[in-house]
C-alpha cells in the first residue's frame, strides 16, 4: 500500500506538488494520470525517498520507505528507462542492485526470463533499445519480490506486443495481492489496466475515482416523431431533457431502456435511441483542460 | 532478504568490477607508475634523488589516474542516472558512499602497492650506475613503498568523494587535477614567506611526503604528511555525505 498524505513539493518558488493525498491499495492497479508536467514523476520520486517532500509525508506499507530493512522487498520502482550505466550488461546491472539485499544470482536470471531478456542477459545495456531498457527496468523493479510495484510510464517505447505483456503482467501482479501503481499521460492506456484512477494536474488532485465511475454515461440521444410528447412523458426529478434538433432530444439522468419502454407504452415512434458516453479520453481532457502545464498555442 | 553493510559493499564491488573502464583505468595507473619508475631509474644521472624516489617518480601521474578512476565511479552514478536505482535500493544513502569509497580505495591500495614494489624491483634492476642502490631492508624504503600504495588509495577515495560531490565527471576531474597538479605550481608564485609556509600542506605535497626517502626542509614528516592528506579526504567525504543525505537525488 502507498499512502501519500498532504504532500507538497516546492522547487524554489515553483510548487510542483500541492497538498496531494491519495492511497494506492493492495490488490488493485492504480492508474496515476496527469498531463506532462503535472507532478507525477516528482510524486513517484518522493514515494521512494529520492526527493524529500517540502511538507507532508509518504508511507509505503505503513512506514517511511527509508526505515525499511529490505527496501526492494517493500517496493519495486521503475522511475525512468535507462537509469543504468550503459557499460554494464543486463545481468551485472541487476546484480549491483541484488547484492545490496543478498538477493541470489538465480533470482536475477529468473526476472530476466520473466521480462524476456534472457537472450541478451550478457549484452551491454548501452546497446539496448528503449523498449528493452523498459523491460530491464521492470525486471529491476520485480527483483525483490516487492509488495508494491510502481512504474513510471512503463509502456513508453514498447511495441504493441510489449504493451499487451505489461498489461497482463500488471493485472497478474495485482491479482496476487500486490499494490500496483503506474503513471501515464494517456488515459486510453491506463483505462484498460487500472481499477482505480488518481488524476492530477499542476500538482493538485483532480479526481480520485474508479474507471467505471469516471466514465458514467452522459446521456441518451433520442430521435422521435413526437419530441414534445416524449419530453412530457419522461420528465421528472433528476432527468433533464434538451432539444437538440427538430426531432432530436438529448436526455440525461435516465437510461435508454427506460426511455424506450416509456415511449412504447404510449406508442410514440422512436427512430434512434443512442446512449452517449463521453470517451475516457474526452473526460480526461475536460478534467485536465485547465491544468495543462505546457499547452501549444492554437 | 535484507539490506546489509556487507551487501552494499558487495554491490559496489560488482559495480566496480563490471565496467571495462575501471579495469582500463586501473591498468593505466599501474603501467604509469611502473613505466615512469623504470625509465627514471635507468636514465637519471644526478645525485639528489635516491633509488626509491626514482622508482616512485610515476606516482604523480598514477595519482591523477586513480583519482580519475574514483571520480568516474562516483560521478558515473549521476551522469548515467543509475543513482536513482542505487538510492531506491539503499534509501539510507550514506552506506553507498562509504562502500564505494572502500571499494575504490582498497582496489587502488592493492594494485598501487603492488605497482610500487614492481617499480622498485624493476627500477633497481636497471638503475643507472651513478645512483646508489638501496634494498628493501634499508631505512625508510618499505615505508616509502607502502606509503605510495596508501597515498594512491586515498587519492582514489578523494576521486569518489569529489565525483559524488559535484556529480559531474568533467568537474570532478578538473578539481582533482587542479588540487593535485596545478595548485602547487600556483603556490610557488606567492611571496616566498607565504609560499614556504603553505607549500608543505598542499594536498599532493603532503601526501607525497610519505613516499620520500629523505625529507627536505620544506616537507612534512612522512606520516604527518599522509595524515594531512587523509584530513583533506575526510573533509571532502564529509561534504559529499552532507550533500548526498540532504539533497534530492
Amino acid at each position: 500500500m502507498i499512502q501519500v498524505r498532504e504532500v507538497t513539493k516546492r522547487y524554489g518558488a515553483k510548487t510542483v506538488v500541492d497538498h496531494l493525498s491519495f492511497t494506492a491499495q493492495p490488490g488493485q492497479v492504480t492508474g496515476f494520470l496527469g498531463p506532462n508536467g503535472a507532478g507525477k514523476s516528482t510524486t513517484m520520486r518522493m514515494i521512494v525517498g529520492l526527493d524529500a517532500p517540502t511538507s507532508g509525508d509518504v508511507l509505503v506499507n505503513g512506514k517511511p520507505y527509508a526505515s525499511s530493512k529490505a527496501p526492494l522487498h517493500e517496493i519495486g520502482a521503475l522511475l525512468e528507462a535507462k537509469a543504468m550505466h550503459p557499460g554494464r550488461t543486463a545481468v551485472s546491472h541487476l546484480l549491483t542492485l541484488a547484492r545490496t539485499h543478498g538477493i541470489s544470482r538465480s533470482r536475477v536470471d529468473e526476472v530476466l526470463g520473466l521480462v524476456g531478456l534472457s537472450a541478451v542477459a550478457h549484452k551491454r545495456v548501452g546497446a539496448f533499445s528503449l523498449g528493452m531498457g523498459q523491460r530491464l527496468g521492470i525486471a529491476a523493479a520485480l527483483l525483490g519480490d516487492p509488495a508494491v510495484v510502481m512504474l513510471d510510464e512503463p509502456v513508453n517505447g514498447l511495441d504493441p506486443d510489449g504493451v499487451l505483456w505489461v498489461r497482463n503482467l500488471l493485472t497478474g501482479l495485482a491479482a496476487e495481492g500486490r499494490t500496483v501503481m503506474l503513471s501515464s499521460h494517456l488515459m486510453s492506456e491506463v483505462s484498460l489496466i487500472a481499477d482505480h484512477l488518481v488524476i492530477i494536474g499542476r500538482g493538485r488532485l483532480l479526481a480520485d475515482t474508479t474507471v467505471a465511475d469516471f466514465v458514467t454515461a452522459e446521456g441518451v440521444r433520442v430521435v422521435t416523431a413526437a419530441p414534445d410528447d416524449l419530453r412530457a412523458l419522461i420528465a421528472g426529478p433528476g432527468v433533464t431533457v434538451t432539444s437538440t434538433g427538430a426531432e432530436e432530444l438529448f436526455v440525461a439522468g435516465t437510461t435508454a431502456r427506460a426511455i424506450g419502454l416509456a415511449a412504447a407504452t404510449r406508442g410514440i415512434p422512436l427512430f434512434e435511441l443512442t446512449p452517449q458516453n463521453a470517451s475516457l479520453e474526452e473526460a480526461f481532457m475536460d478534467l485536465t483542460h485547465n491544468a495543462v502545464e505546457y499547452e501549444a498555442t492554437r | 532478504m535484507k539490506i546489509t553493510p556487507g551487501g552494499v559493499v558487495a554491490a559496489e564491488w560488482t559495480k566496480f568490477s563490471s565496467l571495462r573502464s575501471t579495469w582500463i583505468t586501473t591498468g593505466i595507473s599501474v603501467v604509469l607508475l611502473i613505466a615512469f619508475g623504470v625509465i627514471a631509474s635507468a636514465s637519471f644521472t644526478g645525485d639528489n634523488l635516491s633509488a626509491v624516489d626514482l622508482a616512485l617518480s610515476g606516482s604523480t601521474l598514477a595519482a591523477l589516474a586513480v583519482g580519475v578512476l574514483g571520480a568516474l565511479l562516483g560521478a558515473g552514478e549521476y551522469t548515467t542516472g543509475m543513482i536513482r536505482a542505487t538510492l531506491a535500493a539503499v534509501p539510507r544513502r550514506l552506506p553507498v558512499l562509504w562502500s564505494k569509497s572502500l571499494v575504490a580505495g582498497a582496489a587502488a591500495l592493492v594494485t598501487m602497492t603492488a605497482g610500487a614494489f614492481a617499480a622498485f624491483a624493476l627500477g633497481s634492476a636497471v638503475l643507472n650506475d651513478g645512483v646508489g642502490s638501496v634494498g628493501l631492508g634499508d631505512s625508510g624504503v618499505l615505508r616509502a613503498l607502502l606509503g605510495a600504495g596508501l597515498y594512491l588509495g586515498l587519492v582514489a577515495v578523494l576521486g569518489v568523494a569529489l565525483g559524488m560531490l559535484v556529480r559531474s565527471s568533467a568537474g570532478a576531474i578538473a578539481i582533482l587535477a587542479g588540487a593535485l597538479l596545478i595548485v602547487p605550481g600556483l603556490a610557488a608564485l606567492l611571496p616566498d614567506s607565504v609560499s614556504e609556509a603553505i607549500t608543505p600542506y598542499l594536498p599532493s605535497n603532503a601526501g607525497s611526503a610519505v613516499m620520500a626517502l629523505t625529507q627536505g626542509e620544506n616537507t612534512l614528516a612522512p606520516w604527518t604528511g599522509l595524515a594531512v592528506f587523509a584530513g583533506y579526504v575526510v573533509v571532502c567525504l564529509a561534504a559529499t555525505a552532507y550533500r548526498l543525505k540532504k539533497t534530492d537525488a
